[in-house]
């Protein structure tokens, strides 16, 4: 079989972008998309907000300048200033270029992109489509792609690199709808696979299969991830199902009240209430939680945001998205009832190691997205710089792996690698004495994390959670997969894509404890300020025997010096 | 006596000229008395709206005007006419630019459109001002020996942003007036389904595989009879039925009934005096 | 059956699933698997499946992703209805049951079955790429991010609704063309298609619609607004139907298919008479030809019922006739004018 050019993995806004860049560069490639699902389906679409770029069509004295400082500070000065400085340099061409190919942006009175204020950013540069931004992206660049003619493989799961000493062959996947196993011979491979923020199960907005098999397959592979140990939390999650609570209704003049009927924000922020700035907030619930305050249910202890006393016309008016989601996924109307809320996780920065090329340490494998970490958002993102970072850097890494593909030729893979797939795939099946449901370990997985690696972190409780992950992982030696078909076999994907969570899993804990210091959104409680002499450095983790190799990587400076980060 | 303007449409002039003898025959068994429209012209179909929204706009405002100078409202027993006079009427209802322009040229007829009169259908009427009590008391002869499969037809259902009375899927309307009459309805798929009508034309086989299902499932659920509110649909389930049948394969048959139809049977009147015997399945 | 079990209002209950069932590999047909399981109010039908595939039987098969409502891919038939399994309540559907307590769960149709609920979406994709739903930028590719298109307010109201599809693929599920012949175009697709044509920035709206008018495309839909009603997004799908036809007409004129022809009639008529003549319309739509072969049979037994529609000269013009042919006509000054103003700007 002729190896590919390039084989994508992963069919969101980063790996997209890659493709279509990569059939610009050269239309004569033969690239293949890998996605699990129909790409149309991807992450991305979830992303309402915006993407940031100093285009000044709002506010006419915004700069690029400007753009960097403010994610360098929101980063807590742990992003890499030349990568930063990419981000944001690339920024209004990248949404010209959407709009150029027909995103559907809102606008402003003079025709042009419509922007607006975003949490950490200086003046209005967050560009939109009303808030359904990230859907509106990403089928643009499926509607491209399908334009160009890129191939796509849906509904295939990959599985595993093929290496040769430091460089890749390509990889193995799973059709998930024959369950044949396929060899994809590539001359250069592109994660963008999506961030790892569902291993907190129901204490994640995440999709469910936001599960880092990108990440987790790189790292099986050899090649090193950074700064796994940065997660961001959102205050306010659904209880059930961990979905947003846009801040839209704290904006409106929703209470957060605790289980005593105590409007608990004075306590934390006595001025600001229920909108002081995010990670406070989250913390604020977290503390409420732990210290027992909070309401028991059996999906966990939560809290009441109370939007009642705002009266129903105006929630029917101004809050009608946040009313219906709340209808829809938790069966609580907001006019009679308090909705049930806690912290929720929502976004990794950490990921697959990259320099500004999308360049991981294996020659012939790019990373691009939330799957990589270049770093541009450090130890904390700011909102509207997540879509922005899946097109910037996976449309550099189309590019970068597209002028790369011609200059290699890799040995094939075979048939014999093929079949060790297969039969490692088939063990999962075979009925054994004591078997595990891989629901109870998710769900444990979610729980451990959630409680030891969470929003608050301390060495007792995170050795703990380190402790748990490795039961976790023993108990998953037996885990059994019970629908022994081939066709669309999803009791095996979720298995699968459990031990990914679970591997990842550890090099969360293992990066939350090493970290004795509190940044971004890294919060330890025994050292809870920032160390800038120990700890401005990236973490790397690098699969050594059965666990995660620690290492440390300078932060790329540039003209920004360190400052403390206050608003 | 309760009036109310009368909409003729034009496949009850021509084809299904049964409907409006029907009516005539047990109107004032109901106390009610629909005053035909003769000036009233053709709704346009599902058609004129996209050919030149702006006469399609005149030639309902035009219909509803009608009614309006009777200060009565307008009733229409074909569902396709009903959707169309209605969305015509959210149209002019929603703009004040184009009642302006519409009524500028109205008023050489002396007439004005001025969104006073509802546009019903015929089987509104019965439920909501007749009432289903006065009806049951009314039955002479109850359907009871008749297991009815009731076929809505889409345009009394949807879109339920111009129509708005009924469920647009799980609609409950004609099986509540068929209950009052004593007839049996039964559930099945169907009922809120497309006959086919409107492709008729363009895409025959499709519309016949269409209608070819819906009887087919009546037929398989062991009704005696299809009642229909509209008359399109009839023409296609009773006018089409053996070409639509043979088509699939099937054998059988199965007569279709419009609803002013077994009004007029459960309130005592003849088949042949109800012009039943004009149907092509009998 | 006492009152406990039939209220709906109590905050847990024992609810049935009986769902779809088929695997290819070992059923020669699907059938159906009924699991009773305990449920909290609030829970939604997505998460009850998860239940179930975690706890009683793991081979069931769905597909869902962000459970969120935005991706679209856990469309199924619930209780008969396509809809989005995540944003379905459980105790919502326990209303809608034809038999108490029951909640049916099937996948969609119109598309080719893979496995329990799960179908093949490849057959949208496909029609997507075949009717070039994309926006073919009217500036050349070399010159993209260098500056916008500037977009008005009214250029952009135009397509933003329709920017909302999921492509879930409800509304192709309760489509009753689709249903006859899956070679229909769907709605979802001209929905994009209507989409790009009217997207200021695109320049293959000609190309397009072209296509759109070939067979199996516009002008087979039948206006049963299903689409449209089972929309997960509530988007108007039928205002993009008649959009597409509307263009067709002002912009191809009404030679190239019967069912503008068929349209044209109608104008043409009402023009005349005030009243349709239905005995020509067949004639009209489709020529002498194909009348005399698809309606010629059956007239023979409409003329014994004498169901059949009055010849032309017999169609009774409405009241007034005269008053209102020169208010129609003075309408069609009005659309000149109006045609003369747009070419104009």
């Amino acid at each position: 079989m002729k190896p590919f050019d390039i084989v994508i993995v992963g069919g969101g806004g980063a790996g997209l972008y890659a493709a279509m860049e990569a059939m610009k560069t050269n239309p004569g490639l033969n690239i293949a998309v890998l996605s699990k699902i129909y790409p149309n389906r991807s992450h991305t679409s979830a992303a309402q907000g915006g993407a940031n770029a100093a285009l000044a069509n709002k506010a006419k004295d915004d700069t690029v300048e400007m753009h960097i400082f403010d994610t360098i500070k929101g980063s807590d000065y742990l992003a890499d200033q030349d990568a930063v400085e990419v981000l944001c340099s690339e920024a209004p061409k990248i949404i010209r270029e959407l709009e150029n190919m027909g995103t559907p942006w809102s606008r402003l009175e003079d025709n042009t992109i419509a922007q607006r204020p975003f949490g950490g950013a200086g003046r209005p540069r967050c560009c939109y489509c009303a808030d359904k931004t990230g859907h509106t992206i990403l089928q643009t660049l499926y509607e491209q792609c399908l334009r160009k003619g890129v191939f796509f493989f849906n509904e295939y799961f990959a599985l595993d690199l093929c290496v040769d000493g430091s460089r890749s062959r390509g990889l193995i996947a799973m059709n998930i709808k024959t369950g044949r196993i396929e060899a994809f011979p590539a001359k250069t491979v592109i994660f963008a696979t999506g961030g790892y923020a569902k291993m907190y199960w129901n204490r994640s907005s995440n999709a469910a299969g936001n599960t880092g098999d990108g990440q987790a397959i790189a790292y099986r592979a050899g090649i090193s991830l950074k700064d796994m140990e940065f997660v961001q939390f959102h205050p306010t999650g659904l209880r059930k199902s961990g979905l947003l609570v846009t801040e839209g209704a704290r904006g409106e003049g929703g209470y957060l009240v605790n289980a005593l009927g105590e409007r608990f924000m004075s306590r934390y922020a006595p001025e600001k209430m229920e909108l002081g700035p995010r990670d406070l907030v989250s913390r604020s619930l977290e503390t409420e939680i732990l210290e027992g305050r909070g309401f028991d249910s059996p999906a966990g202890k939560y809290l009441h945001l109370d939007l009642r006393h705002l009266g129903p016309e105006l929630i029917k008016s101004r809050l009608p998205q946040i009313r219906e989601m709340c209808m829809y996924f938790e069966g609580v109307d907001p006019i009679d009832e308090p909705i049930p809320v806690r912290p929720t996780a929502h976004y990794s920065m950490g990921g697959i190691d990259t320099d500004n090329f999308g360049r991981t340490g294996m020659e012939g494998v790019y990373a691009a997205g939330e799957c990589g970490c270049v770093s541009v958002h450090g130890a904390n993102r700011l909102g509207g710089n997540s879509l922005l970072d899946i097109l910037v850097f996976g449309r550099i890494a189309g590019r970068a792996a597209a002028e790369e593909a011609g200059k290699f030729n890799p040995s094939p893979i075979s048939e014999t690698e093929v079949t060790a797939k297969e039969l490692e795939l088939r063990s999962f099946m075979q009925p054994s004495g004591h078997y595990e449901r891989y629901g109870s370990l998710r769900e444990d997985l979610g729980h451990t994390l959630g409680m030891n690696v969470g929003i608050y972190r301390e060495a007792t409780k995170i050795r703990q959670g380190i402790e748990e992950i490795a039961t976790l992982k023993e108990r998953f030696s037996h885990v059994r997969v019970f629908d022994s078909g081939d066709v669309y076999n999803t009791n095996l994907l979720q298995v699968l894509e459990l031990r990914n969570m679970l591997d990842l899993a550890e090099t969360v804990a293992a990066g939350a404890l090493v970290r004795e210091e509190s940044r971004g959104s890294h919060t330890r409680t025994d050292f809870p300020t920032r160390d800038d002499i120990n700890w401005h450095r990236h973490t790397t983790y690098t699969l050594e025997g059965t666990g995660p190799r620690l290492g440390f990587k300078p932060v790329v400076m540039g003209r920004y010096e360190l400052q403390e980060r206050t608003y | 006596m309760k009036q109310y303007a009368y909409y003729q449409s034009c496949i009850n002039e021509s084809m299904t000229k049964e409907v409006d003898r029907s009516i005539e025959l047990w109107q004032h068994d109901l106390g009610i008395e629909m005053v035909k429209l003769h000036e009233s012209t053709c709704c346009g179909g599902s058609n004129l709206d996209y050919v030149s929204p702006k006469h399609f706009a005149l030639v309902n405002a035009r219909n509803i005007a009608a009614a309006e100078k009777l200060g009565l409202d307008l009733v229409v027993s074909c569902n396709t006419c009903l959707m169309t006079i209605r969305s015509a009427k959210k149209k002019l209802d929603e703009s004040a630019e184009l009642r302006t322009e519409v009524n500028e040229i109205l008023s050489k007829e002396g007439l004005q459109y001025r969104g006073t009169s509802e546009v019903r259908h015929l089987l509104w009427v019965l439920i909501d001002d007749v009432g289903l009590d006065t009806i049951r008391e009314k039955v002479k002869v109850p359907l009871s020996k008749l297991r009815i499969a009731p076929f809505y037809g889409c345009h009394i259902l949807r879109p339920s942003t111009v129509l708005g009375k009924d469920n647009p899927m799980e609609p409950t309307s004609l099986d509540q007036l068929l209950d009052a009459l004593g007839g049996k309805t039964i559930r099945y798929d169907h009922k809120n389904r497309c006959c086919g009508f409107h492709t008729l034309l363009v895409a025959e086989e499709e519309s016949l595989n269409v209608a070819a299902e819906a009887l087919q499932e009546a037929m398989d659920e062991k009704a005696d009879c299809i009642v229909t509110p509209c008359p399109l649909c009839h023409t296609v389930l009773d006018g089409y039925q053996a070409k639509a049948l043979k088509k699939s394969g099937s054998h059988g048959s199965i007569p279709v009934y419009h609803l002013s139809e077994v009004v007029g049977l459960a309130l005592g009147f003849t088949e042949r005096q109800l012009g039943i015997r004009r149907h092509i399945v009998t | 059956m006492s009152d406990s079990t039939i209220q709906h209002n109590e905050d847990s209950r024992d609810v049935t699933f009986r769902v779809h069932r088929f695997n290819p590999q070992v059923d020669s047909k699907p059938y159906f698997d009924d699991y009773t399981i305990r449920l909290e109010k609030g829970i939604t039908v997505l998460r009850a499946l998860n239940y179930i595939k975690e706890h009683v039987d793991a081979s069931l098969t769905f597909r869902a992703f962000c459970q969120a409502g935005i991706c679209g891919s856990c469309a199924m038939r619930v209780n008969n209805m396509s809809k989005l399994a995540c944003t379905t309540q459980v105790w919502d559907e326990l209303d809608k049951c034809r038999e108490p307590g029951i909640i049916k769960v099937e996948p969609l149709r119109n598309l080719p079955l893979i496995k329990d609920l799960v179908v093949e979406m490849d057959p949208l994709v496909e029609k997507m790429k075949g009717y070039s739903n994309w926006v073919d930028s009217k500036m050349p590719e070399e010159n993209w991010g260098r500056k916008e298109f500037p977009v008005s307010e009214a250029e952009f109201l135009k397509y933003d609704k329709a920017t909302d599809c999921i492509l879930c693929a409800s509304c192709v599920s309760e489509c009753t063309i689709l249903r006859a012949n899956k070679q229909y175009v769907s709605p979802a697709v001209l929905l994009k298609s209507y989409r790009m044509n009217v997207d200021s920035r695109d320049s293959m709206h000609e190309q397009r619609l072209a296509g759109l008018v070939k067979d199996h495309g516009v002008w087979d839909c039948t206006h049963c607004y299903r689409c449209q009603e089972s929309c997960v997004k509530h988007i108007p799908i039928m205002d993009a139907i008649h959009g597409i036809r509307e263009e067709a007409i002002a912009e191809r004129g009404v030679k190239d298919t019967s069912g503008a022809r068929h349209a044209e009639a109608f104008m043409e008529d009402i023009g005349k008479k005030g009243k349709l003549v239905e005995a020509t319309l067949p004639i009209r739509t489709n020529g002498v030809v194909w009348t005399m072969k698809n309606l010629l049979p059956m007239a023979f037994k409409m003329v014994l019922k004498r169901r059949t529609p009055p010849p032309p000269p017999l169609v009774k013009s409405t009241k007034d006739i005269e008053k209102f042919r020169a208010e129609f006509r003075e309408m069609s000054g009005h659309v000149a004018k109006d045609h003369a103003k747009k070419s104009g700007e």
